[in-house]
Order: structure tokens, then C-alpha cells, then sequence
């Protein structure tokens, strides 16, 4: 985390920003999200009209597109006391590009600084914000994993320990090195489309690492990442995967807490 | 009609300034921080940092053995360049060259094997000799001979850059402006840019020798 | 130098087929940045940033006062007996350089490295006058003898192997075959050392330039700096404006910091500081010096919100720490300066639309930014530069489109779970093969997940009632 004052999350409702590609493609993630929080005693709820934060668009440089979806994330979260976020790079675009985005629009530019105040990882929040550091987790059988510190949590949020920590105090888990952990996997967002051949590229050396990491899973903090690496996992018929931490760490919750 | 001057200036001063609240900086962090100040730790420091880069220092406590060092590493030679011999920390050097029969070549003569200077200071922290250019003070000396040899007396040893430039700025920056040049020689010439090997001899000298007069 | 940098895309397919120059570039590149790890922070991490904040402010003040500091340097220059020009122009350096070369009489030229005569082609122009050219830093002359293009503005060479160096040598030098580097840099240096004992006129570039003092700052490590502004006659230093430090103190951190950062080292063999010409009692050196102040579009980038790309020190961190750069090589930017700083500057010196692709070529991953020595926020100006390119009409009309179409569905929460829907109606329990349009370079390297049953936002529905 970065060291930046924000008010504390302890004992406040949470509201889940579940990022779409979640919503769409990944909802275990988003159960394993609730299902931590909830374990942890927090009161979670899921404001119903959130969509997208606007990182796609904002940045591929359209800004005025990318401000209209950010408004409507803002009209979804006005209710939010605190907000987490299972994605580093969603993060980023609340808490750093959202002041940007708004700089020239005093009617939400004021909302817009108090969401990505209240706004946190989902990593973080846990770490961070509510200072538990031991989930107190087990997993059914050993298991061994490495991260990929995700470019956006790592270089901007300043998170790296915070998934670590959180993993190495559940029982049943090595933690290994991935060579080359902190280097980008070549997502970008449309960067993955635009320049298709140098992300192709960059994911080759990602894969390479991966393949050759004794780990059998590698963890990583954003799906949209891992949606890259897993796709070229796959298309070059690897065995391993990529997960978001959020649904390892909940398979090492007691059996009772899982929807 | 307006010159490129003008130009260049006007737009610079038409613009927004960058950075307006900016202002100088009243304290600097060394660049190398915590040094041993003490004689010998600036010693310790310099030699230790002076070789890692390559040179070669010849401890010696007096003028005779460093005149000494000097002449096993002329070997066979009988000629050299030279600063003119008032530059050079070693008052006997001059009477025995006579006697030993070597002759300082012209200043620029390309194909001599050694070259002997003295040196204007020294920079513990980074291991770097400090070459004033001047009367009697040739830069080809220091750059044209394979080898290059550097007399100085521990005395000389600065901690580092900062306090050079502290010097220079005690002296009064006039004193600093009246040179035509100043270089750190901080070891041999060396180049990577083949596929990045480091080799050491490129187009300055292959060798440095600091003969390192303690005391 | 002609921009070639629309053509990114392609030139970086032609780049990623290119086995053995990868192999020397990420090796070179991983091997920097490993080594400016170590010693930027060898004392502590927190003393290291500290430094960096140094070296930037040192440089941001120089930009807050840089037309009074250009002034404070010309006199200091004037005093000390250097001539001071100006040019606006690469055009205008040129033109400045040939006056001097007429004054003086010049047929040779030695030159040490000089990004900013990459940027207005002043070798061309030299030996279309009939002037000899050579390059003396021992990577820019391979690249002169190659009639290539350097490829990183500190090791202009890593993009070629050593075989390929040795067979360079022996075709245009008649070098004995070797694959001893050793014996390879020394053939260069006789070959050199003949052009350095003979030529007139010594052009260099300048890291900084002191304005208190009126100094002119170089780093080397082969010595060659020293060469060309010792033995020939004349000394032309052709600098770029952005490169004046206010005080002596803020050059001792800059020359220090700009090593460290480039290739690790605490310090360059060579640091040099030229006042001005020799003295009279002096009997080598150059008899003149000239310094030339170079615009060239720096005063437009002066004048715009991307004021603080002139505070680079031209160190290359940013392109080793680049792991775009890493697997594409410099020349795919198509300019003098590739990587994340090349991405921004190139289309601010010459024009967006002549460099249309260089902001999008980056992931945004941030590792430029946390390298930079002078705390540049390179990804921050990559992201205005693609604002500025969709504002100008510089984007193409599909993503135009895909992108409103993008915004419209994400506005509402209807159209949002309708198209969630409807994308999942459309694929079943099958992943999209391939991905329609111009998403389809995804599909290329890479398969795409099923889209979910039920969304997220469904199945809580149904859970939880809302």
C-alpha cells in the first residue's frame, strides 16, 4: 500500500464494485470476494447499477466516453461508505485517473476524489485496512503457488506484500518465486488488440516464466491480466493457470462459509 | 528582424512557467552518503574505489620510492610525456630524468608509451583523479599514451564531488571560470558497446597508475 | 533524421522476427537495469529516492528558469572566450556548423555522441559539403560504418551481436577475422586514433550545461570526448536547451545520478567540464569553442502540459526497464529515441500525426516511471498523448466507434445486463472462437474464457433479493 491517509474501512458497510469482466466471466471471484468479507464479519452489499469504472476507454484516450461511464460508477457507489475492488488496475482508474478524468467538472469532481478516497483492493482492504494479516485459512490439501505482481496494484496502489502475507498464513500452501514476477504479462487493455503482436509476444516470455516455475498455480491480483495469460496458457496447451487470490483463499474457508 | 535568440527566448518567456513555486535547493544529499573523512579512511576509500575501476595505485610513504615506482614502470622506455615537471609532486623527479637519461617528448607526440601527470585533487568517494588543464598542465598527456601514470599525495584526497564543488565555490567561482577545462579520470578507458562485454582500453589510456605518495 | 514512426506496427512484426537481436537487446537491457538497481540503492532504498527527488528538482528548477538561465550561461560562455549561437531550426544548427566549418577551414570532423545531430541529420549534411564525418564513440561509429541507425541512446549498439560486429569490421575495415572484442576494440581504436590526430574541428553534444559557471558537461567512458575537444582546432558543442542546470552543486548530483542510472556505474572514466577554449598559455586544446543552443521544437514542448519531458537526462533507464522496448529493440520507434521516452517526445517534437502509434505502444505497466532518475510521469503523458490523439481526430474510426458504442452500454445498467446477456446467449458454453473486428488480434496468441451461466450480478439477485 501507499502510505496516503485514507480513513479507516473498521466497521463499515462495504460496497462490492465487482469490475465487469468479473460480472460477466468470473462470478465465483466475486462470491469468493463476499464470502472472505463476510467471514471476516463485514457487512457487504452489491450496488445494483455499477457497470464499468471507464478504464477501457479512458485509456484508449477517449476521454468524454470514458467520463460518461464514470459518472455512472460514481451515481452507483454515492451510497458507498468504503469500496473494495478485487482488481489493481480498476483501482487505479478510481483512486488516481478518476481526478484526471474530472479535473474541468466541479459537479463530480468533489465525488469523485471522496469515491477513490473510500475506495480499496481487495487485498488491501483486508492487509491495509481492516490490519488482519492471518485468515486463519486452511486449504484442503498442499498446494503450491507464485504471484504475478499485476503492473497497475503493484507500481501504483504499492501492493505486493499485501497477497503474500495473506497467503502465506493459510495452512496447506508453499509459496514459490515466478521468474521475472514483477515484469508485464503484455495485457494493457487494448494495447492486447491494438498491438497484438508485441503483447503475443510479451505474453510468450510470461508463459515462458510460468512454465517453468515449480508452482503449480500462479495468483495474481486482476483478472483482466489473468484472462490474457490464461488464453495463452491454453492456446499453447500449458497445464498451468493462472487464479485470482480471492478464490484461493476462499477454498480455505471452513465449509459453512461458502455460498 | 528577430534572431534565433530572440526567438527562442520570447516563446520561453511567453509560456506558462513550468514549475513556478520551485525553488533552489538549500541543502544536497551526497551522492555518497556516510564516508570516512578521517585521513585514512579517505585513503582506505579512494584506493579501494580507484581499483575497483580498473587503476592500479602504488602505495608509497616517500618521494624516493615513488620515483621508484615510476621508473619500473617506464621498463625500457626513454621517452615520455610529461607535465612540466612544477605540476608534478615530486621535486626530484625532474634531476632524475637527467640523470637517467629520459626525455620528455613534445606534448603531442602520439606515439610515446606512458604519460606522467600530476593531479589537482582526488575524489575518495568515487575513486577519481582531478585534472586542471593549464600552463604546463597538457590534456594529452592524461589521454594520448597507453599508459598514464598520476602522482598524488594522499593530502590531495577529497572526500567527493560535492566538496570539489564546495571548494571550487569557496574560492570564488571566478577562480573555477578562468579554466579552460577540468576532468575526472575515475580509471582506464573501457567501452561494452560490443555486445556488452566490458573491455578496458579504448581510446584513452589502457592503464592508470596512481603512485599514491602517503604521508 | 527522417520519422518513421507510424509505421510501429510493422516495423515491430519485422522486429519480433528477429531471434538474435532479441536476444542481445533483452540480455543488454535486463543486465542495466539489474546493475542500476544494485547501485542507485546500494545505499538504502530510501537514499536512493531520495536522490532521484533530487536530480528532479535540480532539473525542474532548471526548467522554471530556463530563458534567464540561457542568458547566465551565454555571458559566462561569452566570458570565458566560448562563442555562443542559437538555432531555432535543425535547419539552423546545420547552417551554424557550416559557417564555423567555412570560417575555420574544416575537412574533418571527429565527432563524440550527439543525440540532438541525430535529430537534425548534421552528417548528412557535413558530407554532402564534402566534409568527413566520423562517429568516435565506438557504438556510433559501428553504427556510421553500418549506415544503420543507433537503437538506444546510451549503448547504440545492442541490437547487434558480436559475430555481426566482427563481420562488419572485417568487410569495411579489412579487419583479421577475430572474435576476440578485445582485439575487435582495439582495431577500431587504431583506426580512430588517426582520424583524432588529424582532424580539424571536434563537434560534441553536452550532457549539461552549467549556467552559473558557463560550462559545458560531458560523460564518456572511451575517452573520445576527451579526443575530439583536445587535438582538433576547433570545438563545437551543439546542446539542446533543456540541458542547463542552474548551480555547480546540482551538476555533482546530476553527473552522478545520470551513471548510475544508465549502466550502473557510481561514476563515467571521463567527466568532463569545458569553460571555453584554451588559455593562451595553454599548448593543446581548441583554439575556438563554440556552443550552440538548440531549439529545435524543445520551446513548443516548453510551452505545453508536457513541460516535464524536458527534464530527461538522457540516461536510457526507462528503455531498459521497458518490457515493450525489451521485445521490440529500439529502431521499431522509427526516431532517435525509442522506448517510453522516445514515445512521448517524438511526436511532441515532431507532430502527432508523424508519430500516431508511440503512445499506444505501451502497456502503461509504469516500470518507466519508477526508473526514471528525474521522476518523470511518462505514463501519465503517454495517456494524454492518446487524448490528444482521439481530440485531434488522429484515431481510427473503429475504435471510435466501438468505443461509443462501448460507453453506451456501460451508461446504463440495462444495456449493460442486456448485452452481458446476449453475448452469453450468442457463445453458449462455448468461448468466442474469435473475437469480431478489431478485437481480433486478441484471438491470435490467444483463447478467450466462456462468458458465465449467470453474471454476478444475477446470481446475487437471485440470492439476495436485490
Amino acid at each position: 500500500m501507499i502510505d496516503d491517509q485514507r480513513e479507516s474501512p473498521v466497521g463499515k458497510r462495504v460496497s462490492l464494485f465487482v469490475t465487469c469482466m468479473v460480472d460477466m466471466l468470473y462470478p465465483e471471484t466475486g462470491w469468493a470476494v463476499v464470502d472472505i468479507l463476510e467471514y471476516l464479519g463485514v457487512q457487504v452489499d452489491f450496488p445494483m447499477r455499477q457497470t464499468c469504472c471507464g478504464q477501457p476507454g479512458y485509456n484508449a484516450g477517449h476521454r468524454p466516453e470514458a467520463r460518461r461511464v464514470a459518472i455512472q460508477f460514481l451515481r452507483a457507489f454515492k451510497d458507498a461508505e468504503v469500496i473494495v475492488v478485487p482488481s489493481g488496475s480498476c483501482g487505479t482508474m478510481i483512486r488516481h485517473e478518476y481526478p484526471s478524468l474530472f479535473a474541468d467538472n466541479s459537479r463530480w469532481r468533489s465525488e469523485a476524489e471522496r469515491i477513490g478516497s473510500i475506495t480499496w483492493e481487495f487485498t488491501e482492504l483486508i492487509v491495509d485496512g481492516l490490519g488482519i494479516k492471518d485468515l486463519q485459512l486452511r486449504l484442503p490439501y498442499p498446494h503450491s503457488f507464485a504471484f504475478h505482481d499485476a503492473c497497475h496494484g503493484l507500481r501504483v496502489l504499492g501492493l505486493s506484500l499485501e497477497g503474500r502475507t495473506l497467503l502465506g498464513n493459510v495452512e496447506n500452501v508453499s509459496i514459490e518465486t515466478l521468474a521475472e514476477a514483477d515484469v508485464c504479462c503484455g495485457f494493457g487493455g487494448l494495447f492486447s488488440v491494438k498491438m497484438a503482436d508485441v503483447s503475443g509476444a510479451m505474453l510468450d516470455r510470461k508463459i515462458k516464466n510460468i512454465n517453468s516455475c515449480p508452482a503449480q498455480i500462479i495468483l495474481c491480483g486482476d483478472v483482466s491480466c489473468m484472462t490474457h495469460m490464461n488464453g495463452g496458457l491454453s492456446r499453447q496447451n500449458s497445464a498451468k493457470r493462472v487464479r485470482h487470490i480471492a478464490e484461493v483463499l476462499a477454498e480455505g474457508l471452513p465449509k459453512e462459509s461458502n455460498q | 528582424m528577430a534572431t534565433g535568440r530572440d526567438m527562442i527566448l520570447n516563446k520561453l518567456r511567453v509560456a506558462r512557467q513550468p514549475y513556478p513555486d520551485i525553488e533552489p535547493l538549500q541543502e544536497y544529499l551526497p551522492v555518497v552518503p556516510s564516508i570516512d573523512i578521517s585521513a585514512e579512511g579517505l585513503v582506505n576509500r579512494f584506493v579501494e574505489q580507484a581499483k575497483k575501476l580498473g587503476g592500479i595505485v602504488h602505495r608509497v610513504a616517500s618521494e624516493v620510492e615513488a620515483i621508484n615506482e615510476i621508473f619500473d614502470l617506464l621498463r625500457d622506455d626513454n621517452c615520455v610525456l610529461s607535465w612540466s615537471f612544477e605540476h608534478i609532486s615530486l621535486p626530484s623527479l625532474s634531476a632524475t630524468f637527467e640523470v637517467r637519461n629520459i626525455k620528455v617528448a613534445d606534448p603531442r607526440d602520439p606515439a610515446i608509451r606512458v604519460g606522467i601527470t600530476g593531479a589537482d585533487g582526488a575524489l575518495a568517494a568515487t575513486g577519481s583523479l582531478v585534472l586542471v588543464a593549464g600552463e604546463g598542465k597538457y590534456r594529452a598527456t592524461s589521454l594520448l599514451p597507453p599508459v598514464h601514470i598520476a602522482v598524488l599525495r594522499s593530502s590531495q584526497i577529497l572526500p567527493d564531488l560535492e566538496s570539489w564543488v564546495a571548494l571550487q565555490r569557496e574560492r570564488g567561482l571566478d577562480d573555477f571560470r578562468e579554466i579552460s577545462t577540468v576532468v575526472l579520470i575515475s580509471g582506464p578507458s573501457r567501452t561494452a558497446d560490443i555486445a556488452m562485454q566490458m573491455i578496458m582500453g579504448m581510446h584513452g589510456p589502457a592503464e592508470l597508475h596512481i603512485v599514491l605518495i602517503e604521508g | 533524421m527522417n520519422v518513421t514512426s507510424n509505421d510501429f506496427i510493422p516495423m515491430a512484426q519485422i522486429a519480433l522476427m528477429d531471434d538474435e537481436m532479441r536476444v542481445s537487446v533483452n540480455q543488454a537491457t535486463t543486465t542495466a537495469y539489474n546493475k542500476r538497481l544494485n547501485v542507485m540503492f546500494e545505499a538504502g532504498i530510501e537514499h536512493g529516492e531520495a536522490l532521484r527527488q533530487q536530480a528532479a528538482h535540480a532539473k525542474r528548477r532548471a526548467l522554471s528558469q530556463l530563458p534567464e538561465l540561457l542568458e547566465q550561461a551565454e555571458a559566462n560562455f561569452k566570458a570565458n572566450g566560448a562563442e555562443v549561437l542559437w538555432a531555432v531550426t535543425g535547419d539552423e544548427v546545420n547552417q551554424l556548423v557550416m559557417d564555423i566549418v567555412r570560417r575555420h577551414e574544416v575537412r574533418s570532423v571527429v565527432k563524440s555522441k550527439s543525440m540532438v545531430s541525430e535529430e537534425i541529420g548534421l552528417n548528412h549534411i557535413l558530407e554532402a559539403n564534402g566534409i568527413e564525418v566520423v562517429e568516435t564513440d565506438l557504438g556510433e561509429y559501428i553504427v556510421q560504418l553500418d549506415h544503420d541507425t543507433p537503437s538506444h541512446i546510451v549503448t547504440p549498439v545492442i541490437h547487434k551481436s558480436k559475430a555481426e560486429i566482427r563481420d562488419l569490421f572485417i568487410r569495411e575495415l579489412d579487419m583479421p577475422p577475430t572474435d576476440d572484442t578485445s582485439e575487435m576494440a582495439q582495431f577500431a581504436r587504431r583506426v580512430l586514433r588517426e582520424k583524432f590526430l588529424h582532424a580539424d574541428m571536434g563537434i560534441t553534444g553536452g550532457n549539461f550545461i552549467i549556467a552559473e559557471t558557463g560550462t559545458v558537461c560531458i560523460v564518456t567512458n572511451e575517452g573520445n570526448g576527451r579526443m575530439v575537444t583536445s587535438l582538433p582546432r576547433v570545438h563545437v558543442a551543439i546542446v539542446g536547451i533543456e540541458k542547463i542546470v542552474e548551480t555547480f552543486e546540482d551538476y555533482a548530483t546530476l553527473t552522478q545520478v545520470l551513471p548510475r542510472s544508465a549502466t550502473g556505474q557510481t561514476i563515467t572514466v571521463y567527466t568532463h567540464m569545458y569553460n571555453g577554449p584554451r588559455k593562451t598559455s595553454e599548448s593543446d586544446g581548441p583554439e575556438y569553442m563554440y556552443v550552440i543552443f538548440v531549439d529545435n521544437g524543445r520551446s513548443d514542448i516548453y510551452a505545453s502540459k508536457y513541460a516535464e519531458a524536458l527534464t530527461c537526462i538522457r540516461c536510457g533507464a526507462c528503455m531498459n526497464a521497458c518490457p515493450v522496448y525489451r521485445t521490440t529493440g529500439g529502431h521499431a520507434y522509427g526516431w532517435v529515441y525509442p522506448g517510453p521516452i522516445g514515445a512521448v517526445i517524438t511526436p511532441l517534437l515532431n507532430g502527432l500525426g508523424n508519430a500516431k502509434p508511440l503512445p499506444h505502444a505501451s502497456s502503461l505497466c509504469g516500470s518507466c516511471k519508477q526508473v526514471c532518475p528525474v521522476d518523470i510521469d511518462l505514463p501519465r503523458m503517454l495517456l494524454d498523448l492518446r487524448s490528444d490523439l482521439y481530440q485531434e481526430g488522429k484515431t481510427e474510426a473503429h475504435w471510435i466507434l466501438g468505443l461509443k458504442l462501448w460507453a453506451i452500454g456501460n451508461q446504463s445498467p440495462l444495456l449493460f445486463e442486456i448485452g452481458g446477456r446476449l453475448a452469453r446467449y450468442i457463445t453458449g458454453d462455448h468461448p468466442p472462437k474469435n473475437l469480431p473486428g478489431p478485437l481480433s488480434g486478441w484471438s491470435k496468441y490467444r483463447d478467450f474464457p466462456r462468458f458465465a451461466k449467470k453474471s454476478f450480478r444475477q446470481q446475487w439477485r437471485e440470492r439476495r433479493g436485490k
